[in-house]
């Protein structure tokens, strides 16, 4: 192997200085404030984040907007929404372990929210779309100049709305509405309640429920994204951090000369890059696995990779 | 005696079409017949059977010009057939979404007509390609003011060729603070630009005006100071937006208006007896060839109290701010003081949008059959869309497009001109021709359709 981490320019550990983002991220903030410092510098004039039921029903004008009656929205259902102030984008902070279809939203972006300069965040895939939209802009007329940050996440594979129900209500036998955070982790899928109660399940659980779609990926490390970061690799608390493209570089350099975050070597961290070439490779290696069984499928055809 | 000359096709503006002109020894044309030859698009009968959602995005697709007057027109067909009535900062998303295309229309316009003018106190005609001061400097003005129009026309309608944040209904959706803002900043930096392109058009028409001859492909050309005169009367619903059968008092009257087919109307068949390989690009049609506008033509002509009527710019502004300039300098002019005036509607349209209001009507009536029509005026005259909706299904749809007012209007401007300079009275009237071909609906008797329309 050896490409499983894709191209980069510097791989840090790092976290917010923050302490209020700190509050409510997941590890160490990284998107919120790397995403807030863009915001405040004018990098970037709003991104589009992942928030939550109750953001969005009390923001309606920041997602895509309909009838919804938020009374029939389940808890913990991600909407996509663009985001403008430092306040909404901590209230979109922590990782929803769900489908946000972040994507949607780039060209209203550009359109009735009036932005120049977008920021995205997304998963792997995602970050594969915003590049394909940029380079064939087919009904996303002067969208893909306006992308000014990508920001990618780790993701080894996503799940469903009903599957997170299923393991939530059904394996930790909690209520949708009683989960605090949702995290994975050391092998385990982690459930924290509000009450203070914490359920791990073990992933073996967790595979059936995965999105078929997510296995056919490639990409464990967001190649394509300007940043990509996630946990791995990193102690509890810090993000690994990949600086990949130009845009990437400049941004990270500024936030970093603005005391934005703080940063050790990866080298000196442990479990360090030795972890997540580990499950890049794993990743890369069971869903290549699945490619090569999909050339089976079908009537006298095979469903078509979609890495050729 | 008289000869027959041919253009064909007619250059420098959206579509197909043709010029048919039988002309005196000295050139001057005795009748002229400005044809559509755009094959038809069919899109009346698409529309009938299905929602009325997809009628106006369907008829958006005749033309890529002016789509956003046949969505309008269209759209508010719908809503007045079903008679729904849409909240207010929806109409202003409208109102700016149409005037925004107004604006990059006249600007497209300008590029199109520029190659007839001339430098003023020069004999040079003017190449808006060119690297060359001044025109580059114009040239870019001029694109500047087609990216504003198009980026206002994005935010509010979602996309600036075809719009999709129109509905039945309203909008799909309002528009942000920030994009409140871009779009003022917009308007204001185009309202700078636009009154310099104004000036400097109006400058160079003027010039035009005031030449003895001109120059078409090498032959000196008469110019006469009546040069697209017409006595036809003229036909506008708004000086900006439009009317709607839903509205308390319409601005136009569906049973003054009725329809001819071409061959009650134009030229039967003729040889071509003049020809003129000069003439740009690639000369007149050959000698000896047969044509016959009467069967070619694949437009109706509407009329308005039994007589052909220009719609347009000048219209607009003859029935709404006492304008009184006749001829093709008369109405490009009017063109261009639209310019500035759609660009302050448009700034008291942004004005009086709220971003947190409502932009669909509470309740959408699915109809009952009863004929709605919406008038838009594009930038080159009145749309008007007729419909009848029935339990969310269109069961009759008719387009009266701009250009199709003023095919006819047109050929009778022609008369008394020299033929070579036809085609710069036909661009006078910013012709946009494949939405003007459409379908005419005509009974076995051959009865008239707008009284089959309104029994």
């Amino acid at each position: 192997m050896g490409a499983e981490l894709g191209k980069y320019k510097a791989c840090v550990s790092a976290r917010s200085t923050d302490k209020e983002i700190l509050k409510h991220a997941q590890d160490g903030g990284i998107v919120t404030s790397l995403l807030g410092y863009a915001l405040d510098t004018g990098i970037i004039d709003g991104a589009i984040v992942a928030v939550n039921k109750e953001f969005a029903a009390k923001h309606q004008s920041l997602i895509m907007r309909d009838n919804t009656n938020w009374d029939m929205v389940e808890p913990w259902r991600p909407f996509p929404a663009v985001v403008s102030t430092k306040a909404d984008l901590l209230a979109a902070a922590g990782t929803k372990y769900n489908i946000s279809p972040n994507v949607s939203m780039i060209k209203e972006a550009t359109r009735s929210f009036g932005l120049d300069k977008v920021g995205i965040v997304g998963t792997p895939c995602q970050m594969q779309a915003v590049r394909k939209l940029q380079l064939y802009p087919i009904g996303a007329r002067d969208v893909g100049a306006a992308v000014a940050l990508a920001v990618g996440i780790f993701c080894m594979e996503n799940f469903p709305y009903q599957s997170i129900l299923q393991l939530v209500e059904d394996h930790a036998a909690m209520k949708m509405e009683s989960v605090k955070k949702m995290e994975i982790g050391k092998g385990k899928f982690w459930i924290y309640g509000k009450r203070g109660q914490v359920v791990q399940l073990p992933l073996k659980v967790t595979h059936k429920y995965e999105q078929p779609g997510c296995h056919v990926c490639l990409d464990y490390v967001a190649n394509l994204g300007d940043i990509s970061t996630g946990s791995v690799g990193s102690p509890d608390g810090w993000s690994t951090v990949f600086v990949r493209s130009k845009i990437g570089d400049s941004v990270w350099a500024n936030a970093m000369a603005a005391g934005v975050f703080e940063t050790q070597p990866i080298e000196k961290v442990k479990p360090g890059l030795e972890l997540v070439t580990k499950l890049a490779n794993e990743k890369i290696t069971k869903n290549k696995n699945t490619l090569e069984a999909r050339k089976t499928f079908g009537v006298g055809k095979a469903l078509r990779s979609p890495y050729i | 005696m008289s000869k027959v000359v041919e253009i064909s096709p007619t250059t420098r503006h959206e579509g197909h079409s043709k010029l048919v002109l039988k002309v005196n020894d000295q050139g001057i044309i005795e009748t002229g017949n400005w044809c559509s030859i755009t094959p038809v698009r069919g899109v009346e009968k698409l529309a009938v059977g299905k929602t009325p959602e997809q009628v106006p995005k369907i008829a958006s697709r005749v033309c890529g010009i002016c789509p956003i007057a046949h969505n309008l027109a269209a759209t508010e067909a719908m809503e007045a057939s079903i008679k729904c009535e849409i909240p207010k900062d929806a109409k202003m998303l409208r109102h700016i979404l149409q005037l925004a295309n107004r604006l990059h229309s006249i600007a497209l316009h300008d590029i199109l007509i520029l190659p007839d003018l001339y430098i003023p106190g020069t004999e040079v005609m003017i190449n808006p390609f060119t690297a060359e001061e001044p025109v580059r400097t114009v040239a870019k003005r001029i694109q500047r003011l087609r990216e504003i129009g198009q980026t206002v026309g994005q935010i509010a309608g979602g996309d600036c060729i075809h719009p999709r944040n129109t509905r039945v209904g309203g909008m799909y959706r309002n528009c942000s603070e920030q994009a409140k803002t871009k779009m003022y900043d917009l308007a204001k930096e185009g309202l700078v630009l636009a009154k310099a392109q104004m000036d400097f058009m109006i400058a160079v028409l003027r010039n035009y005006q005031a030449r003895e001859s001109v120059t078409v492909g090498g032959m000196k050309v008469a110019l006469p100071k009546t040069l697209g005169y017409h006595n036809q009367g003229y036909l506008a619903t708004d000086a900006f937006y439009g009317s709607s059968s839903l509205d308390e008092c319409p601005t136009w009257d569906i049973d003054r208006f009725k329809e001819v087919r071409p061959w009650d109307w134009y030229m039967g068949e003729m040889e071509v007896s003049l020809e003129e390989p000069r003439y740009p690009v690639g000369g007149t049609t050959k000698l000896g060839t047969k044509v016959n506008p009467q069967m070619e033509a694949c437009t109706g002509i509407p009329m308005y109290d039994g007589q052909p009527v220009e719609v347009g710019p000048r219209a607009r502004l003859v029935t709404y701010k006492n304008y009184d300039e006749k001829g093709t300098v008369g109405q490009n002019i009017a063109r261009e003081m639209e310019y500035t005036d759609s660009l302050y509607e448009m700034i008291d349209c942004i004005d009086a949008l709220n971003p947190d209001g409502k932009v669909v009507a509470d309740y959408i009536p699915d109809g009952d059959g009863s004929l709605g029509w919406a008038s838009n005026e594009a930038p080159r005259g009145t749309d008007v869309h007729i419909t009848r909706v029935k339990d969310w299904k269109v069961q009759y749809f008719s387009m009266l497009v701009p250009t199709t007012w003023n095919f006819a209007t047109c050929s009778a401007a022609l008369t008394g001109a020299p033929w070579q300079l036809a085609e710069v009275i036909m661009r006078g009237y910013d012709p946009c021709v494949s939405c003007a071909t459409h379908m005419i609906v005509v009974d076995e008797d051959n009865k008239l359709v707008a009284q089959k329309l309104i029994q």
